[in-house]
């Protein structure tokens, strides 16, 4: 489409300018030479007002016919949120997996569906490479869909040029990682940048600080690498990334969370749920009569199905399932048995 | 105009000689509570083209910074303020009034054979306006932190710097200096044309500006309740705008551009009059099809109040809106084919003068083919999705805005100088800084289609060094473009201070305003004109009305002949 009204337009040009430069030259004035008057030509007055209307019936009817197939999204697209926000790009997977900031992985030949939201002003997620855009409004969801045809190339890289055409060199990430190259995703509505604060091209630890470097990776990865990725779930959060108690501190974020409502850790007896201190390894008896120690089985299975195994005095269990990853049920355990030393 | 009916125009020159409009009364007092239509144009000319030095000065500092990636020469911070401050003034400052409040005030009385126009006093009103609207703007811009881009796009302007509500509250006001104008343009028009200027006479600059004024009447009032409520949104916390108040951001964007979208009819369809008056005089031949391109002006200014929806494809509205503003655009591309079509067919058969203001007007038909043109990429849906927000869409713009209107402009100021001043200017300088403009300007802008095309968002400070390249040719195309203006204002200066005296019809043309003396009479005619003839009608002009030297030459050069 864009390059049949490329030619139109470049044949257009090309009959006028030369009709223009024919004229020009011809009819230099030279003395004793005036000029006719006027006529009219009615018939080519509406032929030039009328004839152009044909084709720009056929521009409008095909690129409303595109639109429309960019607009609706295929049934079966695998959906994914995106959070705008000053100047930043967050994308969540199914199962509630919050990715690195700013990077954005989908699965190759699958129809991918990005329903979008803004916590502060406007802005539009753009990807040249697969030519979408729209606008992320603040209070509304806006949605687009793309489908990835290509797996982009692994490559780290220092900067632009090192990367293959059409990609660029990534975000900083956040610890000592590489950068890689990944297609560009770019904010094209205005939002700003902070006053008297110097904006450097690449910020630290994957955060962009102005509109021109609200940007994202876009990496393209084959379908088994998305589903390995999604049940690893969610990476540990930032602030225990490089620590050497990474899975304490990780269980320790998803309690305060997911389950300090109900569960304290100060070891004092209380309703509704059992506090977690000195639970790890105790005798539990249930309501059904039975007892099991609490090893990393039972603790798994009471997060993963709260109403199997139902400790005496505590009849009314209101919990609900909740669908962790392994690495993070690994992160809660390491959590609870921290809190016995 | 025959020879017994009314007076030969060139005999008036001669005996009110000294008595031009600039000389009969002395001191400032006489030009600030002047009542004088060509006074107050004048005045215009200079605020004008002072907001246009100022928005050049920011251009040239944007297209400076991003002749690299990353830091250049001033932070993100004060690159965004730039870059609003370059659209702000170039937008309400100069743009909108340029042709109509410059030219337009002084021309149009002329050219319509009245004395003035219809309402002298709120003419002057309308010029204080305008200067309050300017001081609100400077001081925003001197005071404040204003970064909001012109649009002032909600909620980031309610969040925004509270000097944000000064510029908003200038630019309200500029709009009533434009509203005054155009009723008083309108009026005018209807109730003010000399005897025997009947409307299929009426000079096609007059017909452009009075489809301009009619948009000027109707749409700015839009715009002045739009930042009307977006003040009230920020002093008072009424939710509008802003979805943390309960507001709707996409409404400010409608509202926005139900004004902005016409906004740009006010400002092409001056530029496009000017061309017609330009076209006619260098090449001695009545526009082709002037009914034609008459009525395209109106239609302009109609379909014009019907597109806005094309600025906000990607902002979220229903995809059968979309359709729709999709279609209506179209329908832009045939009264702007027209004016092109016939435009180069007057060509034919003419007697064509390359003087500069020619140049300039060729170089509008060119630059506004290329500009009209791309607008077709725009207004296909699949492919806006694509161009929407990037250099394009820029791009477009001032192919459309600066190739078109700046052009026009000029074409203008260089087509009635003399009649203005009273004084020639050097015509190879003029030609010079043509070339550097046109280059210039080429050069600038559409390396900009090239990189849009390729995905480089708009209002970036920063950007991927793959388009490094084509930002430098910018750059560099936008410093030979300052050239070419800097040879313009010396070559203009020099013909204030030392030009040769002007013949009161130094072009050769059969227009109205050519027939009075120079610099003009303080009433415009020394008697009251009657018009016998179209003001293109070449073929019934006597050969004295189109001499192109002082009139005492012409009895001379007649005797000895």
């Amino acid at each position: 489409m864009y390059y049949f009204v490329y030619w139109v337009s470049v044949a257009f040009t090309v009959a006028i300018f030369a009709a223009m430069a024919w004229f020009m030259w011809k009819y230099r004035r030279r003395p004793g030479v005036k000029a006719k008057p006027t006529g009219h030509a009615t018939a080519l007055e509406i032929t030039w007002t009328f004839a152009p209307l044909i084709l720009l019936v056929i521009l409008f009817h095909e690129g409303f016919t595109g639109y429309v197939k960019g607009a609706v999204a295929p049934e079966d697209s695998l959906e994914i949120r995106v959070r705008g926000m000053q100047w930043n790009w967050e994308f969540e997977h199914r199962g509630g997996v919050i990715d690195d900031l700013n990077y954005l992985r989908v699965p190759v030949n699958t129809p991918v569906r990005l329903v979008m939201s803004s916590s502060d002003v406007l802005h539009s997620f753009f990807v040249p490479a697969f030519r979408v855009k729209r606008d992320v409004v603040p209070g509304m969801y806006s949605t687009l869909w793309f489908e990835a045809t290509h797996e982009t190339p692994d490559v780290t890289c220092e900067q632009d040029a090192d990367c293959p055409e059409g990609l660029w060199c990534g975000n900083v990430p956040p610890g000592e990682m590489d950068r890689k190259c990944a297609l560009p995703i770019f904010c094209t509505e205005y939002c700003g940048a902070p006053q008297g604060i110097t904006a450097s091209a690449f910020d630290e630890g994957g955060r962009n600080s102005n509109h021109s470097t609200m940007m994202g990776d876009l990496a393209v990865i084959t379908t088994e690498e998305y589903d390995e990725f999604i049940e690893a779930g969610p990476p540990p959060p930032a602030a225990c990334a490089g620590r050497e108690d990474i899975a304490e501190c990780w269980g320790e974020k998803i309690h305060q969370q997911y389950c300090v409502a109900c569960h304290g850790v100060d070891g004092a007896q209380q309703q509704p749920a059992p506090n977690w201190k000195g639970l790890f390894g105790n005798q539990r008896q249930f309501t059904d009569g039975s007892s099991a120690e609490a090893d990393e089985n039972y603790i798994r299975t009471s997060i993963l199905q709260p109403q199997s195994q139902i400790v005496q005095g505590y009849s009314n269990v209101n919990m609900p399932p909740f669908r962790f990853s392994d690495n993070q049920l690994d992160a809660i355990i390491a959590y609870m048995r921290s809190l016995n030393e | 105009m025959t020879a017994e009916a009314a007076p030969t125009p060139h005999s008036s020159a001669t005996s009110h000689e000294g008595e031009g409009y600039l000389t009969h009364e002395r001191g400032l007092k006489s030009w600030l509570f002047t009542l004088d239509h060509k006074r107050i144009g004048v005045m215009y000319l200079g605020s004008i083209l002072a907001a246009f030095l100022l928005g050049g000065i920011m251009a040239l500092l944007v297209r400076t910074e991003l002749m690299f990636p990353g830091e250049t020469m001033m932070e993100a911070d004060t690159y965004n303020q730039v870059f609003t401050l370059h659209g702000a003034i170039m937008v309400f400052l100069f743009i909108i009034p340029s042709i109509p409040a410059a030219l337009g005030n002084f021309f149009l009385p002329i050219m319509l054979g009245a004395k003035d126009v219809a309402f002298p006093r709120l003419n002057l009103g309308s010029f204080y306006i305008y200067m309050l609207g300017t001081v609100f703007t400077v001081v925003a811009i001197l005071v404040g932190h204003v970064d909001t881009g012109w649009t002032f796009y909600t909620p980031y302007s309610a969040r925004a710097d509270t000097s944000v509500v000064w510029m908003t509250m200038g630019v309200f006001i500029l709009g009533f200096s434009s509203i005054l104008t155009g009723v008083n343009f309108i009026a005018t028009v209807h109730k003010m044309r000399a005897p025997g200027l009947h409307w299929k006479r009426l000079p096609l600059f007059i017909w452009g500006i009075y489809a301009t004024s009619i948009i000027q009447v109707l749409a700015t009032p839009v715009l002045a309740i739009t930042l009307l409520l977006l003040t009230l949104e920020k002093t008072l916390t009424i939710g509008i705008f802003d979805p943390a108040l309960g507001g709707d951001p996409v409404l400010f964007q409608h509202f926005f551009w139900f004004y902005s979208h016409p906004a740009v009819y006010i400002m092409i369809l001056p530029g496009m009059a000017v061309i017609n008056e330009v076209i006619a005089t260098f090449t001695n031949r009545k526009i082709f099809g002037y009914m034609f391109v008459a009525m395209s002006s109106i239609s302009l200014a109609l379909v014009g109040f019907l597109v806005w929806g094309h600025h906000m494809f990607t902002a979220g509205m229903s995809e059968y809106a979309t359709m729709v503003f999709s279609a209506l655009t179209f329908l832009v591309a045939i009264p702007s084919g027209v004016k092109v079509f016939n435009w180069v067919a007057t060509l034919y058969q003419g007697s064509i003068s390359f003087k500069s203001p020619m140049l300039y007007a060729l170089g509008f038909i060119a630059l506004f083919t290329i500009g009209g043109l791309t607008g077709l990429f725009l207004g296909i849906l699949s492919v806006d999705i694509h161009l929407h927000d990037t250099y394009f869409v820029v791009a477009h713009f001032h192919y459309v805005m600066v190739g078109g209107t700046v052009f026009g402009f000029l074409s203008g100021i260089h087509y009635w100088w003399p009649k203005m001043t009273g004084k020639m200017y050097n015509e190879t300088l003029a030609r010079v800084a043509f070339t550097l403009v046109f280059i210039g300007f080429n050069v600038t802008f559409f390396s900009q289609f090239i990189m849009g095309s390729q995905g480089m968002p708009r209002r970036y400070y920063d950007y991927l060094d793959q388009f490094q390249p084509l930002h430098m040719a910018s750059s560099g195309g936008a410093y030979i473009l300052g050239l070419g203006f800097i040879v313009m204002l010396w070559m203009f200066v020099k013909s204030l201070m030392s030009g040769e005296k002007a013949p009161p019809n130094p072009w050769g043309s059969a227009g109205y305003e050519w027939m009075t003396s120079t610099p003009v009479h303080p009433h415009n005619f020394a008697e009251p004109p009657v018009m016998t003839r179209g003001p293109y009608d070449y073929h019934l002009c006597k050969e004295e009305e189109l001499w192109d030297g002082f009139p005492e030459d012409f009895e001379k050069q007649k005797a000895e002949a």
